[in-house]
């Protein structure tokens, strides 16, 4: 229950308990180091990268330099296509469209998934109805069914979107719903002894449990949805990042396609880490030990 | 003590069963169980885990159904949890994304008691100093030990100012020394407050500093095996003639053996 580890000592009786250490070299090197090792280990990365790349008898078309790649990166997400070109090299428009695609689904998901998990988690019988269906889409590779919402929807953004949200939809609905039931039995057995009634239930134990179980949900639907968003664009369309990645490959520009590759990383890490953050922020108490 | 006639608590030939939808059978957990309590008493129920003392204060409370028999409140069937009943839980069961303050605000919140915002603050401020917890009003449960946790479950239950206070194990998660010192705490609010207080543990030594009557009840099915007065003068905790008395001594042996074959068989597993 109670670990000593998690107390925090307050001033309680004797005001010497607590004691003013300052800044010490060693406090801001135990805060900034985290920073510093990743960044240094990144720098050497790259560094290595570029000594084999330039040394090596190393094909080009198959491992650029990491010089190239950030220069077709900087190049790409400065400038855009002139105004009625019908193909756009610069990576910003392509990533434009996808993080456009990639939120709009997202958001598509989230007002479809929350309520869905919650109601699945709070009433037996849509529980009953709704769940083999679920679990048969969620267990479904979703790049399965890309070929079949071509042909129904042609290669449109519509198809690409509704890829996206195939794939983000079902962790957000399982985690909601399992939030719901797994809300602890004793906290809502305190809320009854103390009044409450079935919609206070919900809103004041429930739904509060079950937050950051849907953030949970978010972020592995953040994951899917891009693995939805390239999947879309590789198959069908003439426009985002999986497109330009296809593209570059076809026609030789090995630099370009390493560079949408990194500004996907860039893109999911900073997306997983806002929602990493959103949920230590609205759920301190869950106390989630982070890989 | 004051003796007071009026029932505050009465249970008669109250039954729970549970089904066990799996086995196709019913788990009777108390057995025909008869107890009255005088207003202003503090019963303590002993007995070993699994006897069905959460049953008898979860229907006294309101949270589960009565199976056969009945639990009168004042003399009214008990149908459903109300704000004359408050409960101090083993896990403390506070909301975690709530300060200290909020969750003792909670019972206001949940039900409309008629009260303005000051005589509510005024409240929540009276808990707080009753529990000793002024200072930590926005602190978050995690941030704090399971003693204090247990205090701020303590305020809540004060909050609405009940008139009766239902504790299940609320100590069984603390640490011995803390322990002590809560249940001393215990004794001074149900002092202070002249509420009437049902209460649970596995611990003889704290049912006979805590109870005016011990209830010992038999394991499965629960049934009273025996009603033990115990009539040192309060406060008890910190006086040391009562712990060293030949009369606790006897008390706890005579207590112990009650308690003794029936905690035999849980060990057994029946």
């Amino acid at each position: 229950m109670a670990k000593a580890t998690n107390e925090i000592q307050y001033e309680t009786d004797d005001p010497n308990r607590i004691q003013d250490v300052g800044w010490t070299l060693k406090e801001v090197w135990r805060r900034t180091r985290g920073f510093i090792v990743t960044s240094v280990n990144l720098i050497i990365f790259f560094i290595l990268w570029e000594i084999i790349t330039t040394y090596g008898n190393i094909n080009s078309l198959f491992l650029p330099k990491a010089s190239a790649m950030f220069q077709e990166l900087w190049v790409g997400m400065t400038t855009r296509a002139p105004e009625g070109a019908v193909f756009s090299g610069s990576i910003l428009d392509h990533f434009l469209h996808s993080f456009k695609n990639l939120m709009t689904g997202l958001a598509i998901a989230c007002a479809i998934g929350i309520p869905g998990g919650l109601l699945m988690g709070g009433n037996k019988y849509v529980e009953s109805i709704l769940s083999p269906y679920v679990w048969a889409l969620a267990s479904l590779p979703r790049i399965a069914l890309v070929p079949l919402f071509i042909l129904f929807l042609g290669f449109t953004t519509t198809m690409q979107v509704t890829i996206i949200v195939l794939s983000a939809v079902f962790p957000i609905i399982i985690n909601a719903w399992a939030g719901v039931k797994t809300t602890e039995k004793s906290l809502l057995a305190a809320a009854k002894v103390f009044g409450a009634n079935r919609v206070q239930l919900y809103y004041k134990v429930v739904l509060p449990y079950t937050l950051p179980f849907i953030i949970s949900g978010i972020q592995q639907g953040i994951g899917r949805g891009l693995i939805g968003v390239v999947i879309a664009e590789l198959f069908g369309g003439s426009n985002g990042l999986g497109y330009l990645i296809q593209r570059s490959a076809d026609t030789f520009n090995t630099a370009m396609t390493f560079a949408v590759l990194l500004l996907l990383i860039v893109m999911s890490l900073s997306l997983i880490n806002f929602t990493r953050w959103l949920e230590a922020k609205v759920a301190p108490w869950r106390n989630v030990n982070h890989l | 003590m004051p003796i007071i006639e009026d029932k505050i608590i009465v249970a008669d030939n109250l039954s729970i069963s549970y089904d066990l939808h799996r086995e196709r059978k019913k788990l009777i957990a108390l057995q025909n169980i008869s107890l009255e309590i005088k207003k202003g008493e503090f019963v303590v129920l002993v007995g070993p885990s699994g006897c069905g003392k959460t049953s008898f204060i979860n229907a006294v409370s309101g949270l589960i159904p009565k199976s056969e028999g009945s639990v009168k409140v004042r003399g009214v069937e008990v149908t459903a949890p109300g704000p004359d009943r408050a409960m101090v839980f083993q896990d403390y069961a506070l909301l975690p994304w709530r300060t200290v303050e909020s969750n003792i605000r909670l019972p206001y919140e949940l039900q409309n008691l008629g009260l303005s915002e000051e005589e509510k603050a005024v409240r929540v401020k009276k808990s707080l100093e009753l529990v000793d917890l002024v200072g930590f009003e926005k602190s978050f449960p995690y941030e704090l030990s399971g003693g204090m946790k247990q205090r701020v479950g303590i305020a809540r239950a004060l909050a609405t100012n009940p008139d009766i206070l239902l504790a299940d194990e609320p100590f069984a998660a603390i640490d011995a020394m803390t322990r002590e010192a809560m249940q001393a705490e215990m004794e001074r609010i149900v002092m202070e407050t002249g509420q009437t207080c049902v209460f649970i543990t596995h611990s003889i030594d704290e049912a006979i500093l805590l109870g005016d009557r011990v209830v010992v009840i038999s394991y499965r099915p629960g049934k009273i095996k025996e009603i033990v007065d115990v009539d040192f003068p309060r406060p008890r905790m910190n006086n040391s003639e009562v712990k060293t008395s030949k009369k606790y001594a006897e008390l706890r042996d005579h207590i112990w053996n009650l308690v003794k074959d029936e905690a035999m068989q849980t060990t057994r597993g029946e």
